[in-house]
Parts: structure tokens; sequence; C-alpha cells
């Protein structure tokens, strides 16, 4: 079985939507990351990697989210359809060319078999610009201890 | 006067609909309705020195990235005199391989296949045809690879810059590539066979003028200068520098896309232009997919468009693992980027994105600095003659039940692939009650 995989998505171009490549490119430096982890700096497109579930069981997805909470709260959503908006679920596929986020977690649930959680990290604005706001920036080292328990859960659960 | 709007169309170059006025049998007005904002971007490049033109212009488009990027590339060494080593040549034509290969698969694969057995999306195609979508994600990788590989990354490539490449790739990257794409040579069967076992789409024939670039080489998307119009057996013929004939954008009231057309009449670019304008390449393999797929040259069914992409994508895999053969055959020479010599005047490149004829051409000063910038998309090139295939679409349908329309009218905007880049994405958390 391959290590745990963590994909980091966003749009670095577009301030805090590009916080899950942020926190990927941390991670990947962080001296705690674990031997059993891989990490990925994803961009926007998370069905270019459909080949990376081969032989891995779980994988740990990074994604900015849009939410009530304070913007750096981490969520943990299990699955699709756990507690997201079912907008995004809507099977019409009215996104442009690539499927969402939410909807591309579903196909890689339903084509490999790999059981897929969303560490959601709450944004409360989308700017053009490189870079993150700098409440976000702050709450990074918050962010990075959440998301290595995370990671240890998943793994203990494999 | 009763109406048919489609408010949303999904999967097009930004944000688009279609209205329909029907008074009884009579079709009134039919618009193709293009909302997005003016993006500006021609003018952002102004001021701006010739090295940084191309990693600007790429973001216009995520899918067709590579297609920016490199039709840029061209029109930029065209204005400066430039002449790029026949290595180049090849891993520049092998980098649009790959975009055209992750292009058509997703099409293909993910957006169009989905309609034609009246799935509502991929996903629920995954549920029934799991197969189906594995291949599409099997070669729209293998695109990405490729443009990782050769461009350094698979969305707007980084590697490619003016006088050549950053960095050549290795051998052993080569045969990686080589080795990735005899797998899918084992695809090509199974893409022509899921694509002739799926229903007939046929709602609309009417002749149709094509246009598309005829290279040298037919299967090169990127050589060229010389777009062809093919209508009703008539061929016309059209340099680069005389672009604006084809290109002579009108503004319409009713849409942000400029409407354009050849002697009067619009006309449609994309796979199903290639292939009509360049028969020459139907041979071997791909004559054998063109006749499976029942694909007869000129079309006068836009629905072809697909057929015509599945033909290419078999075209593609093979012509670019016969490059990665010549570029193995001839040695890879660890080639610098030529240097730059910046002079005054005007540059314009034509290229065969995924989508059909795209056209960057720009005006430099003495010091290389952009003073002027046009860049004509496929998409728009073709929003006038979609417009006229959905006016043949509802005129030709029997049933006057809206749902029947609007599904037809979707099937044939999907057909022509329009293309929309897509910069954010946010998750939406369920709100709490």
């Amino acid at each position: 079985m391959k290590p745990l995989l963590a994909i980091g998505l966003g749009n670095p171009l577009m301030g805090d939507d590009g916080v899950g490549c942020a926190v990927a490119e941390r991670l990947a430096c962080d001296p705690r990351l674990p031997e059993y982890a891989e990490v990925i700096c994803g961009g926007s497109d998370l069905l270019r990697y459909a080949g990376e579930m081969e032989g891995r069981d779980r994988i740990v997805v990074i994604d900015a989210i849009q939410s009530d909470t304070e913007p750096g709260s981490v969520e943990i959503f299990e699955g699709a359809g756990s507690g997201l908006d079912d907008r995004q679920l809507d099977e019409s596929q009215d996104h442009v060319h690539n499927l969402s986020a939410v909807q591309a977690i579903r196909l890689l649930e339903m084509l490999k078999s790999v059981r897929c959680t969303l560490v959601g990290i709450s944004i409360s604005s989308v700017t053009v610009g490189a870079g993150l706001s700098p409440t976000l920036d702050a709450r990074m080292p918050a962010i990075l201890d959440n998301l290595l328990q995370e990671l240890s859960r998943c793994s203990s659960e494999q | 006067m009763k109406k048919v709007v489609i408010e949303h169309l999904a999967r097009v170059e930004g944000h688009g609909g279609i209205t329909v006025e029907l008074d009884g049998k009579k079709v009134g007005k039919v618009h193709f309705d293009v909302f997005e904002g003016a993006r500006l971007l021609e003018s952002l490049v102004r001021g701006k020195r010739y090295d940084e033109i191309s990693p600007i212009l790429s973001r216009i488009c995520s899918i067709c990235s590579v297609a920016h990027s490199l039709t840029s590339l061209k029109a930029s060494e065209n204005a400066f005199g430039v002449k790029v080593s026949p290595q180049t040549e090849l891993l520049r034509e092998l980098l649009y391989q790959g975009e055209n290969i992750q292009s058509h698969a997703l099409h293909l694969f993910l957006l169009a296949v989905p309609d034609y057995l009246d799935l509502p999306s991929a996903i629920a195609l995954a549920a029934s045809k799991p197969d189906a979508v594995l291949l599409g994600l099997r070669l729209k990788k293998l695109g990405n690879t490729i443009q990782e590989t050769i461009g350094g990354r698979a969305v707007h490539p980084v590697n490619a810059v003016p006088g050549g490449f950053g960095t050549v790739p290795t051998v052993d990257q080569l045969i990686d590539l080589r080795k990735a794409l005899i797998e899918a040579v084992k695809d090509c069967d199974t893409v022509i066979d899921l694509m002739a076992s799926l229903p007939p789409a046929e709602f609309c024939h009417c002749d149709t003028a094509y246009a598309a670039l005829r290279s040298p080489n037919a299967d090169n998307y990127y050589a060229g200068d010389e777009v062809v119009v093919a209508s009703n057996g008539d061929r016309s013929s059209i340099s680069g520098a005389e672009y604006k004939k084809l290109a002579n954008e009108q503004s319409v009231l009713h849409s942000h896309a400029k409407h354009s057309s050849f002697g009067g009449k619009p006309f449609m670019v994309g796979s199903l232009a290639r292939l009509t304008v360049n028969p020459q390449r139907l041979t071997g393999k791909l004559a054998a997919a063109t006749e499976r797929l029942q694909l007869k040259l000129p079309a006068t069914n836009p629905m072809d468009n697909n057929k015509a992409q599945a033909v290419e994508l078999v075209g593609d895999i093979e012509r670019a693992l016969e490059i990665i053969e010549q570029l193995l055959h001839d040695g890879l020479k660890d080639e610098r980027p030529l240097k730059i010599q910046v002079r005054a005047g005007t540059g314009t490149a034509i290229t065969e994105a995924p989508r059909g004829l795209l056209i960057h051409s720009y005006t430099y000063d003495a010091e290389g600095r952009i003073t002027a910038a046009d860049v004509i998309t496929p998409t728009a090139l073709n929003a006038a003659n979609m417009e006229l295939h959905f006016r043949r679409v509802v005129e030709q349908c029997a049933e006057r039940e809206d749902k029947v329309i609007v599904k037809r009218l979707e099937m044939t905007a999907r057909a022509y692939d329009p293309c929309i880049s897509c910069s954010v994405h946010l998750v939406r958390k369920q709100q709490r009650q």
C-alpha cells in the first residue's frame, strides 16, 4: 500500500483561494511531516491526480471553504456527501470545464475506491493577487498543527 | 410569441446562454447570448517586454494555456524575425499534442459522452460506465504528463520561452513518455469503439464553411501560416498577415462575443474543420477510425465535431509517438534559447488550438515593448456559426416541446467544445440553520 497522500488545492494567484496549495507547500517542508505521508501541491485540477490514487486506501484533500466560521478555522469532511452544500453535488455538472473539487472527490471515490477526507480551511475573501491575507497567514501554524493531527488520525484508520 | 431560454449554458467560453423565439412553427430570433465581461488582457500587455507576454496571455485559458503560450511566442518571434531550431519546433509540436490529448479526452469523456446516454454528468456516467470515465482520465493524464515533461508544468507552461526552451528534456524523460504513449495506443481502439457505440445525434443538417490551418505536415497544429476556408467544394486561402479577412469581428447587440464571417458567411473552426481542410491526414488508423465512426467529410452535422475529436485523439497519440522517435533518433541537443534581437515591427501567428484557429498578433516598439496586441480565440471565431446551427436545430426540430429543444441546443453547443478559463474555485459549506 502506498503512503497516505495529501493534496493541496487552490489558485495561488487568487489570494486566499490558494490556501490549500500554500498549506501543502509548507507541509512538504515541515520536519514533522510523517514518513507515512506524501504531499502534492495540486493547483485547481484534482482529476489530474486520478492516477495517484492507484494503490492507496485514503487521500486527504486540503482546500479553501466558504463557511460561517472564523477565517483560518479547519473543518473536516469525510467524503463528498458530508455536510457540504448540496448544490456542489448536483449531478447536472453545471460547472464549467472541470468538475468542482467536491464533484471530483465523489468521482474518485466511485472510480478508485479510495476514501477521501476534505480538510476545509475557512476563508473570507478571494482577491486577485499572489499570497495569503495577513489573517490567514497568521493562522498558518495552527492550520498545520490541525492538519498533522488529521494525517495521524487518517493513518491510524488505514 | 413564445420564448425558449437557456439562461446559463454550461461549459461555454465564459458565461453565456441561448434565447429562441417561436411563433407557432415559425422560428424568430435565435441568439447565442455571451454576457461574459470584457477581460482586457490585450490592454494589460501594452508596454510589457516581449519576454513577459507569453506567461501573461497564457492566462486567457487554463485548458488551452499551451496553445496561447506557444502562439504568443511564435507571434513575438515573427515580429523579431527569429527562426527557432528544428528541435525546438518538434518539442513545441509535442507540447501542443499533449494539450490536444488532454483537452479532447476531457471534453469527450467527461462532458460530451454523458449527453449521448441521456446522463446528467460524468459522475452519473461513472456509475453506469466507469470504464469510459477511467479511459478519459487515463488519456487526460497522458496529455498532462507530456505538458509537464516538455512545458515544465501541466497548466501555463514555464519552460517554453522566446527562442526555444529553458531546459531541454532528458533522453530518459522522452523514453518514459514513449512508454506511456505506447500504452495509450492500446486505448485508441477502445476510444473509437466507445464513440461508435453511442446513439446517433442528428439534430440539424446544413452546409457549413470550415476554416483551418493547412500545415505542411497535416497533423502539426503549430506549423504553417496558411488558413484554408473550405465551403461547398471551394477552397480559399488566407495568409497569417491577412487574418482580418477571416477575423473581421463585428459587434452584435445581444452578445459580448463579436461575430466573424468569410465572404459574408459564418464558418466553423475546430477538429471537424481540421480534418475537412486536411483530408490527406486520414490514412491508416485515422482512415479506419473515420470509417468506423461513419464520419463523412465535409460534414453537414455539427455533432460530428465529437467524432472528429475522437479521430484526432488517435492521431495525436500516434503523432506524439513519432515526434519522440524522431527526437531520440536525431539525438537531443542541449540547446539554449536563441538570443533575441528586438526591433520595431508586427508579428502574427496562427495555430490550431484544441478548439480551432487561434490568432495572436502583436506590434512592438524598438525596445521590444508591445504597443498593440490582438488575440482572437476559436470560440469567438465560432460564435456566429454556433448561432446559425442553433437556428437550424430549432428549425429542423419537429417537436416543439421546450425540453427537447433545450436538450438539442445544449448538445449542439457542447459539440463545439466551447472553452472557459477557470481561475477560482471554492467549496461552499452547508449553511447552518
